[in-house]
């Protein structure tokens, strides 16, 4: 593992540079690229695409599990775990932490959200197209109960040709959004938030290895993201179209009913997909549009905030910060530990034991705090099965 | 192989043979090594039957404590084995860096073997440096004496390469019983430190499984994961206890039974810490105080605290102080961080344990150790804390090392601190007692003081 982890460094920072480059390239070129074209004459299924990116998507994940079987399987140290490391055995996981709480709710709102950016219009009747959120979910679907801005952002230089409300609408919703949800968009709302969070779920119920960054790794995905960023807002000018290399245009739509052909995306998704497969919630770490929002994590209203007192550096929070957000762990004077890449996802304050070490707030108010007995609170089943035996055992001595 | 083999197989005979010279003609020893060995073993016994008789004549000790006193008695008086059965091999640990949750997921027993024991340290004078700490000559001199079947019937023992007493302690335990060095980063703060230990745990996995032939797999990993995540859940709650202002439970106390962690098996140990979590909630409801309102309160942190060099709390409670909280490895600190598993694979299993047993560790072996003074603090807001007593071993010198920073960071929030040196051995007591009864008074006079003051402030104010 070793000596290929020393190989992956050195070739690693070429690869991201290489990546860059092709993505520029190809996005250029990404009308001329066609996944899935629907025919003029309105036939087939609008699912027909997302079905087949998911079963290309399964057949990658399993390719890439068996690589890299084969790459541990001569290692020394690690090569014992070749068989235990898709474990497929059900039960057996680790019971002692907490099951439900806030983690509860952001699925449910999640899923809520989910919905309702794709069916919004047709469960109430109506939108509320004036409001848009930057969000990638695809306004091509127009049963979005809440516009998106992110085509405007993608096509800029259409703001030209719009009228003035038009662009105020776009601005100040733009704002406004960043200053009241800010990241949490990313964390509870968008639809390419709930996909990737249910491929990691997946595969935590198999109990496969993933992939576990660390500083470098993400330090080698900022180039990826700044290039995006440089696509998504500038390939409007040079005659481009994001939305043909944007993942998010493949599920959206085609779920609402929308035939929409797929050029580059559909490839894209597939990477997206297997990506967030193994590590959690990759495409968040390279997203343009989070990345947007997030620069103005400053004035926003969401934040996360800590005791560093407290804190006893257990590095928990870094473990499960989906963001590898590591300030959160090292920080040992700030009280306000809001980050631009912070998603709001609470992860850190779910996992870290420490009483009042981390909470997240919403304009002042601290809504959610870590505690040690909420954290430890899936043992209070094996506490109450001790004191029955305990009593059973009593009652026996006493017979 | 056969070698290990060897070697593995003759502590135990030693043992069986030992034992029947025990029972046949422990009165008349013939050769002068046998009867050297029966004079250790007496005044082994003794003193550690005496500083258990204090142990228990400390008023306000629980009716629940009674199980953890027996242990050490097993273990120190009686010179039993850990409570097992018979074909269950025995992992000998040190620190607490080594994982317990692999040892039980090989179905074996870890045992600490970190000693306090005064009689082995006289022995292991002579066999190690004058220089090395105490511990160690306590721990070579047990391995030396083979009268302990803790460690006679360690089938292997693991060794955190901590500090140079104990990389060479490893080096020596070596020539006589199978004996695994395990490397501990030396920093926390690169990601790549936890990422090592990560590989060193990997490593240690096949040589855990030799000793039992079981194999690790998820479920049994999983399971010892939530055995000692019990007794963390059940140590949480006694913490809360120990939070109480008058407090429910004498710290001394606290540290025997966290010392009776080292020889318990994790179920077992849980399970009698429920019982005692539940007298004192009783206490609580009851109004049942150990301490006064006025009495100070201390709390030690420092070089481990190791039955039956327990003389030190034992000083700080009997010349009137309180003992809230402890700072020490064979204290709280073994079990005070929880594992925080965020990724159910086996690797995010292996991941979460060396996480928790690397970057929240406050032992002074890491080269950045800022974190202990954060958490010292934190223990004096949380307990109230009136006095720190910072116990340095002879020739313990990371802990000595890191005294001057929290010397100045507490003079900055005005708790005042002492740091007191000891060796094992007796004749440093009276000395040490003239010291810990003026810091005691110190403390009372302060507390007077700011009690007068506020009252005249709250005069005026009327
Ligand atoms: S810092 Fe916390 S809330 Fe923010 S992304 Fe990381 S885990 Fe989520
Ligand atoms: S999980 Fe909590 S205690 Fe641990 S490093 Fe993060 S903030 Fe600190």
């Amino acid at each position: 593992m070793k000596k290929t982890d020393l190989k992956l460094r050195k070739i690693f920072t070429p690869t991201v540079i290489v990546i860059c480059g092709v993505l520029m390239l190809l996005s250029l070129f990404a009308g001329n690229l066609v996944f899935y074209a629907f025919g003029s004459d309105d036939s087939g299924y609008a699912i027909t695409p997302v079905l087949i990116i998911l079963l290309l998507a399964i057949i990658g994940i399993v390719l890439c599990l068996w690589l890299r079987r084969r790459i541990v399987r001569n290692d020394p140290v690690m090569g014992r775990f070749a068989a235990e490391r898709i474990s497929l055995k059900p039960g057996g996981t680790v019971k002692g932490q907490r099951k439900f709480g806030f983690m509860t709710m952001r699925w449910l709102i999640m899923i809520l959200s989910f919905f309702a950016l794709i069916y919004g219009v047709k469960w109430l009747g109506q939108g509320f197209g004036n409001i848009e959120l930057p969000i990638f979910a695809c306004p091509i679907n127009q049963d979005q109960l809440i516009d998106s801005s992110c085509y405007t952002l993608a096509h800029l230089n259409s703001l030209v040709g719009m009228s003035w409300s038009e662009v105020g609408i776009f601005l100040g919703s733009l704002l406004l959004s960043i200053v009241v949800l800010g990241r949490f968009i990313c964390g509870f709302l968008c639809p390419m938030g709930l996909i990737q969070d249910l491929t990691h779920e997946t595969r935590q119920g198999l109990k496969i290895e993933g992939l576990s960054f660390n500083e470098k790794l993400y330090s080698r995905l900022k180039p990826i993201k700044w290039t995006l960023l440089l696509l998504f807002l500038g390939l409007s000018f040079v005659g481009g179209n994001f939305c043909n290399i944007c993942p998010a245009i493949t599920v959206s739509p085609a779920l609402a009913g929308f035939k929409v052909s797929l050029f580059l995306s559909g490839f894209a998704m597939i990477v997206v997909i297997i990506g967030s497969f193994f590590k959690r919630r990759f495409f968040c770490n390279i997203c343009p549009l989070g990345y947007l929002i997030g620069l103005g994590h400053r004035i926003s209203l969401f934040r996360i905030k800590k005791d560093c007192q407290a804190c006893t550096e257990c590095g928990a929070c870094y473990e499960a910060c989906p963001m590898g957000i590591k300030t959160i762990y090292t920080e040992r004077e700030k009280r306000d530990v809001t980050t631009a890449d912070c998603i709001m996802c609470g992860e850190c304050i779910d996992k870290c034991p420490e009483n009042k070490a981390l909470a997240m707030s919403f304009g002042g108010l601290r809504f959610y705090k870590a505690s040690r007995k909420t954290f430890m609170s899936g043992h209070k089943k094996n506490e109450k099965r001790l004191k029955r035996l305990i009593r059973k055992r009593e009652k026996n001595e006493s017979n | 192989m056969s070698l290990i083999d060897n070697k593995r197989n003759k502590p135990e005979m030693n043992h069986v043979i030992k034992n029947q010279r025990n029972a046949h003609n422990s009165s008349s020893p013939t050769t002068m090594a046998e009867r050297q060995r029966q004079r250790f073993v007496d005044k082994a016994t003794k003193v550690s039957a005496k500083y258990l008789r204090r142990l228990a004549e400390l008023p306000g000790a629980p009716d629940a404590m009674e199980p953890f006193f027996k242990v050490l008695q097993d273990i120190y008086v009686d010179l039993k084995n850990v409570e097992k059965s018979a074909d269950t091999k025995i992992v000998g640990t040190y620190c607490v860096m080594v994982p317990d949750e692999l040892i039980y997921a090989v179905g074996a027993q870890p045992v600490k073997l970190c000693s306090g024991s005064y009689t082995a340290f006289a022995i292991g004078d002579d066999l190690v440096p004058r220089d090395a700490c105490p511990l160690i000559k306590a721990v070579m001199g047990f391995q030396a004496m083979e009268v302990m079947p803790i460690y006679d019937d360690c089938a292997l023992m693991v060794v955190p390469i901590t500090c140079d007493c104990k990389k060479k302690m490893a080096g020596m335990l070596k020539q006589r019983v199978p004996t695994y060095a395990l490397h501990v980063p030396t920093a926390k703060s690169e990601d790549r430190d936890m990422e090592q230990y990560v590989q060193e745990l990997y490593q240690l996995i096949p040589e855990l499984e030799a000793v039992t032939g079981q194999t690790i797999s998820y479920q049994s990993l999983a399971e010892s994961i939530d055995a000692m995540g019990f007794a963390q859940y059940q140590m949480s709650k006694f913490n809360e206890f120990k939070k109480h202002v008058p407090a429910l439970i004498k710290g001394t106390h606290a540290m025997a039974l966290m010392n009776a962690f080292s020889y318990l098996p994790v179920e077992q140990w849980s399970q009698q810490l429920h019982r005692l979590n539940q007298e004192l909630a009783r206490r609580k409801k009851d109004k049942h105080y150990v301490s006064k309102d006025k009495q100070p309160r201390i709390m030690i942190t420092g070089s481990p605290v190791i039955f039956p060099n327990i003389k030190i709390p034992l000083l700080i409670e009997e010349t009137g102080g309180i003992l809230v909280g402890d700072e020490t490895c064979m204290g709280e600190r073994s079990l005070y961080d929880p594992t925080v598993v965020v990724d159910q694979s086996f690797d995010g299993l292996m991941r979460s344990l060396a996480n928790r047993y690397t970057r929240p560790c406050t032992c002074p072996t890491f080269v950045d150790n800022s974190q202990r003074i954060y958490r010292i603090k934190q223990m004096i807001a949380d307990h109230q804390v009136q006095g720190v007593v910072y116990h340095v071993l002879r020739g313990c010198l990371v802990y000595d090392f890191e005294y001057q920073t929290l010397e100045d960071e507490l003079g900055k929030l005005g708790v005042p601190v002492i740091r007191v040196e000891s060796d094992y051995n007796e004749e440093d007591i009276e000395q040490l007692r003239i010291r810990i009864e003026a810091f005691i008074e110190l403390i009372k006079l302060k507390d007077l003081e700011t009690r007068i003051s506020k009252l005249k402030k709250s005069e005026i104010a009327g």
